[in-house]
């Protein structure tokens, strides 16, 4: 099952080395979001300083929608799903190799979110650990999730408008507990901080279970 | 464009920049309300008028160019790709320099005020219009959406300006930046700056001009690759046995990976105009 | 480090840099095409002797050059 992750993994990511749509198209839309927050909430500093945290968490979700249908998208070829399915690698290695591959990018965005919001709104992060601890069980949370419901809508044409209305609700626990996670990381609140990565840790525990379990039937499914 | 001109350029442009830095950091004075910080005028003001008016606004007419019937030419197409491309550069580089110029004279690295707002978003509108010009399309239909996706943005320039100009008057805080990146220019310092503005458009010219080439030989290599595979196709076709040939797993919208077994994957059909990096 | 120096030295390296990627770019291209180009000549010599090695006539002669 490793062996199938690292093979899976390598190539999306690898896919995504060539056709750079990451880079040019999931990143400039999340620098667009933080733009278009400040647009709804500027031009003065203190609405966007206060709703920060929240602005970041919500531009890495939308962006983990993109992502999630950009590493579905690449296998949409004809053919390309079955022989996939054909080719004997095992479901979980391959459900582990897509997620860590969105993983990898939404880790990457989340460097360039950070330094965004930063500059953008004017925010500093106080402790910082914590918020990168956040961040890193944020993230193989949304990833999890975002591969096994992107396994579920891959096959059907309403994926682009589906996708998102099946993975925001189920992802709203992190935004929450991320948001405030990091709202603790930029005052120094360290205790309450650490409460909220004990809501982010067992959301990505969980899902990376269920999607290791679940993958072979949903591949068969779609 | 002839070679010995373009190095005429460049060297100019070169020779022009060089001059402007050394007057700009050691040879003007510094002025009596910023000191030493105005030094980056020499610099910030020409990057920014390169990127915002003649990067994009020769994007905005090239792209006219090409959609009006008469004058269409895909050479419209591929300036106005180059343009928008040197424009970004240009673009985010006004951004940091004005940020840095910025920082010590307002204490913030950021602030969204109407000129800095309308220019993250004009960079944002045109890095879309560099998104659209990758998917992979055949020259002339990929030439007519990025100029109506040129046109559609520029026409959206002025509508940003007046709107986030509108929004900042309302707000209290206006009157923030008060203490304004324009200093008052005299003597050596005037003429510094002036030869900012040739330096800097001169090597807009030279990179436009480059990224022009590369942008043409782009769709001849995708070409030649094209009717290369086609040949190699075809002479296997008739040097195999009469079955179903290309039984190779096809690879949706992944680029060729090196063949592993077999004949190499019928797919430069799909990306006319990518790199040729990849080999065959 | 002054504000200043740091902004000149910012503005000055990535126009250098972007100068370069681009100077890059434009002759790995041109190698490229070059090679294409010879590619497409051999090719095709190769398309003209498979379809002349068979019993010609029925074959569409559309190999040749492309």
């Amino acid at each position: 099952m490793w062996r199938d992750a690292v093979l899976v993994a390598g190539k999306d990511l690898r896919i995504e080395a060539r056709s750079r749509v990451a880079l040019w198209q999931v990143l400039p839309f999340a620098m667009l979001a933080l733009v278009l927050f400040a647009f709804a909430l500027g031009p003065g500093p203190d609405a966007l300083r206060r709703a920060a945290p929240g602005l970041f968490w919500l531009a890495v979700l939308f962006s983990t929608v993109l992502a999630t249908q950009r590493s579905y998208a690449v296998e949409s070829g004809e053919g390309t799903r079955d022989g996939l399915r054909l080719s004997g690698l095992d479901p979980a290695g391959i459900f582990l190799g897509k997620a860590a591959a969105v993983f990898v990018q939404l880790a990457l965005l989340e460097v360039v979110l950070w330094v965004g919001v930063t500059l953008l709104f004017g925010v500093r992060v106080h402790t910082t650990w914590l918020a990168v601890v956040a961040c890193l069980l944020a993230t193989v949370g949304l990833a999890s999730a975002g591969v096994v419901y992107g396994a579920l809508s891959a096959g059907l044409r309403v994926r682009e408008t589906l996708l998102p209305l099946l993975v925001l609700p189920v992802v709203a626990p992190v935004l929450l507990a991320g948001s405030r996670a990091w709202s603790a990381a930029m005052s120094g609140a360290v205790a309450s901080g650490v409460g909220w990565l004990r809501i982010l840790a067992p959301f990505a525990v969980v899902y990376l279970a269920v999607g290791v379990a679940l993958y072979g039937p949903l591949q068969e499914a779609a | 464009m002839n070679p010995a001109l373009r190095r005429g350029i460049g060297l100019a442009a070169l020779a022009s920049t060089a001059a402007t830095v050394w007057l700009g950091l050691w040879v003007t004075p510094p002025s009596v309300q910023q000191g030493n910080l105005v030094r980056l005028v020499y610099l910030h003001p020409a990057i920014a008028w390169d990127a915002l008016y003649v990067a994009f606004g020769l994007s905005a007419v090239c792209s006219l160019l090409y959609l009006w019937r008469r004058t269409r030419s895909l050479f419209w197409d591929r300036l106005a790709a180059a343009s928008v491309e040197v424009g970004v550069v240009f673009n985010a580089l006004t951004l940091v320099t004005g940020s840095i110029w910025g920082r010590p004279t307002w204490g913030v690295w950021w602030t969204w005020d109407a000129r800095l707002t309308s220019t993250a978003l004009l960079l944002v509108l045109f890095l879309g219009y560099l998104a659209l010009r990758r998917v992979p399309a055949e020259p002339e239909v990929r030439a007519r959406r990025c100029a109506v996706a040129a046109l559609v943005a520029f026409v959206d320039v002025p509508i940003v300006h007046f709107s986030v100009n509108w929004w900042q008057t309302l707000h209290q805080n206006a009157t923030v930046l008060n203490a304004d990146l324009s200093p008052t220019i005299h003597g050596s310092m005037a003429w510094t700056l002036l030869l900012s503005f040739v330096a800097l458009t001169l090597a807009f010219v030279w990179m436009v001009t480059v990224r022009y080439d590369i942008e043409v030989m782009r769709d001849q290599v995708g070409e030649e690759e094209l009717e290369v595979s086609l040949a190699e196709r075809w002479a296997e076709a008739q040097a195999a046995e009469p079955v179903m040939a290309g039984a190779g797993l096809p690879e949706g919208s992944a680029p060729p990976s090196p063949p592993t077994s077999g004949p190499a994957p019928l797919d430069p059909v799909l990306r006319p105009g990518e790199p040729a990096g990849s080999g065959r | 480090m002054s504000y200043v120096d740091a902004g000149y030295a910012i503005a000055l390296s990535v126009l250098f840099a972007y100068s370069v990627g681009l100077v890059a770019r434009r002759r790995r291209l041109a190698r490229a095409v070059a090679v294409a180009a010879e590619d497409d000549a051999f090719a095709s010599a190769a398309t003209v002797a498979a379809v002349e090695g068979e019993s010609g006539g029925d074959e569409p002669a559309r190999g040749g050059g492309g």
